[in-house]
């Protein structure tokens, strides 16, 4: 004897009231990223505080660049648009402080390079945001001496000071650590998720 | 057939393009200014802003640091100032004996119609800044354009030679430092009289072409020599060692400078004019 009861499989099939809703709650992102004047005001304190309480903090002759670290972190979380303008932003003000001209291609090429692969990885990736901060330092100098030989026809510096571009690696990498365990904390806080 | 999205699609080309011809002329309007020895309109806007925030943060950075040193240094501190006092009753007297002896060089002069030097005028300044990223080694200061700072107008404080304006501003000017690795100052070795140029390098500095002859000892003393913007003889520093190669034409002494970059609060610009 057949069990369907077409009474009880009507019932199933007519329209009613929605289901309930899910209980588990689901985030599509830890954290939203900053909008961009946000970033903006960010970048400008970084400059002002690498000009003024960072130039003291000196480690084998390198400098620690929040800028780098902060323009990479926005290509990686925001894309290759943000991290490009951003970067360029950064790099004018680093100039204006003192540069001659040297950073802001430089900075803005490690902000869009760093856009590049925000589709490819995820932005809080340790290994990646770390690597990415790297390659940005080694471009960034790179890039400011092969101006300074250019344009201010300096020969010989980038020999002597490569060195320093080595620690500077070194520090913007653990800068860029601490950084990235801050935002990861921040997130942790403010979502409730672990 | 599902295409797939390029690395290099027309929108990542189209914005990679927009940004380095807008970096570009940035960075054009930057170089000229700074060949021109003046500043930039970005430049005027951004130091304007931040020259006072600057200086602001250094005076809350300096009266932090200088409560911490009296804290952790008090012994130190007492027996500094017993010496001090004690050098300073010292001076007294040797000033008291210059005095009579200027006045009667001063009669001297005039009796011989010798014309006495004027010295450069010297404008002060305080430091407000410094260069945000390492590729170039320079401090900000606040005076400029407004006050009579000019481009290559030397820069010194108590201890020596700090190094010359790159570029003035209204009220800001930019000094490159003397070890910056872009920095070339003319200097001659005192104890032996040996001319040489002094190279910036990092924390460093390197005195280049000196004679392989020149017998140069740890400790000499290294100052100015006459060139085109640097009078001669302010101090520059002190040989920290020698570098001396058996096939090569000329030795390097690396130098350790005279001023201490990361305490530079005060300096005085030796106007040209």
């Amino acid at each position: 004897m057949s069990t369907f009861d077409p009474a009880r499989e009507a019932d199933r099939l007519r329209i009613g009231p929605s289901r309930p809703p899910r209980t588990a709650r689901v985030d599509a992102e830890i954290s939203v990223p900053p909008r961009f004047p946000v970033l903006l005001a960010i970048a400008f304190g970084c400059a002002i505080l690498q000009s003024t309480v960072l130039s003291g903090v000196e480690f084998r002759g390198a400098h620690v660049s929040l800028l780098t670290v902060l323009v990479v972190w926005t290509g990686l979380r925001c894309g290759v648009v943000t991290g490009g303008w951003l970067g360029l932003f950064a790099g004018v003000f680093a100039d204006a402080l003192g540069g001659g001209g040297v950073n802001v291609l430089g900075l803005t090429l490690a902000g869009f390079g760093a856009g590049l692969l925000a589709n490819r990885f995820f932005w809080d990736s340790l290994p990646v945001f770390i690597a990415a901060v790297a390659l940005a330092t080694i471009v960034h100098t790179l890039i400011a001496w092969m101006i300074l030989a250019l344009a201010f026809a300096e020969r010989g510096a980038f020999i002597t000071t490569t060195h320093t571009m080595a620690w500077a690696v070194l520090l913007n990498c653990a800068v860029a650590a601490l950084s990235l365990a801050i935002v990861r904390t921040y997130g942790v806080a403010r979502t409730g998720r672990s | 057939m599902v295409a797939i999205p390029s690395f290099w699609d027309e929108r990542k080309l189209l914005v990679f393009l927009a940004l380095i011809i807008v970096a570009s002329v940035a960075m054009l309007f930057e170089i000229n200014a700074a060949r021109r020895g003046g500043q930039s309109l970005a430049d005027e806007i951004v130091g304007t802003v931040v020259t006072p925030i600057a200086r602001a943060i250094n005076g809350i950075g300096q009266a932090i640091g200088s409560e911490a040193y009296v804290v952790t240094h008090a012994g130190v501190i007492t027996a500094e100032n017993a010496r001090l006092a004690q050098k300073a009753r010292d001076l007294a007297s040797a000033n008291e004996r210059l005095k009579a002896r200027g006045d009667e060089n001063t009669e001297l002069r005039r009796m011989l119609g010798v014309r006495l030097a004027s010295p450069a005028k010297t404008i002060e300044a305080d430091v407000v800044g410094y260069s945000p990223e390492a590729a170039r080694k320079e401090i900000a200061i606040n005076r400029g354009t407004r006050d009579g700072v000019q481009r290559n107008d030397v820069v010194v404080n108590g201890e020596g030679l700090v190094g010359h304006v790159i570029d003035a501003g209204a009220h800001l000017s930019h000094v490159l430092l003397v070890m910056d690795p872009t920095s070339a100052v003319p200097a001659f070795l005192l104890r032996t009289h040996t001319w040489g140029i002094v190279f910036g390098s990092g924390p460093h500095a390197r005195m280049k072409y000196i004679g392989q002859d020149v017998k140069v000892l740890e400790g000499d003393k290294v100052v100015t020599g006459l060139g085109e913007i640097y009078p001669a003889g302010i101090p520059i520093g002190a040989v920290l060692e020698v570098d001396r190669k058996d096939n090569a034409l000329y030795q390097v002494a690396v130098l350790q400078p005279a001023i201490d970059v990361a305490s530079l609060a005060h300096v005085l610009v030796l106007t040209s004019k």
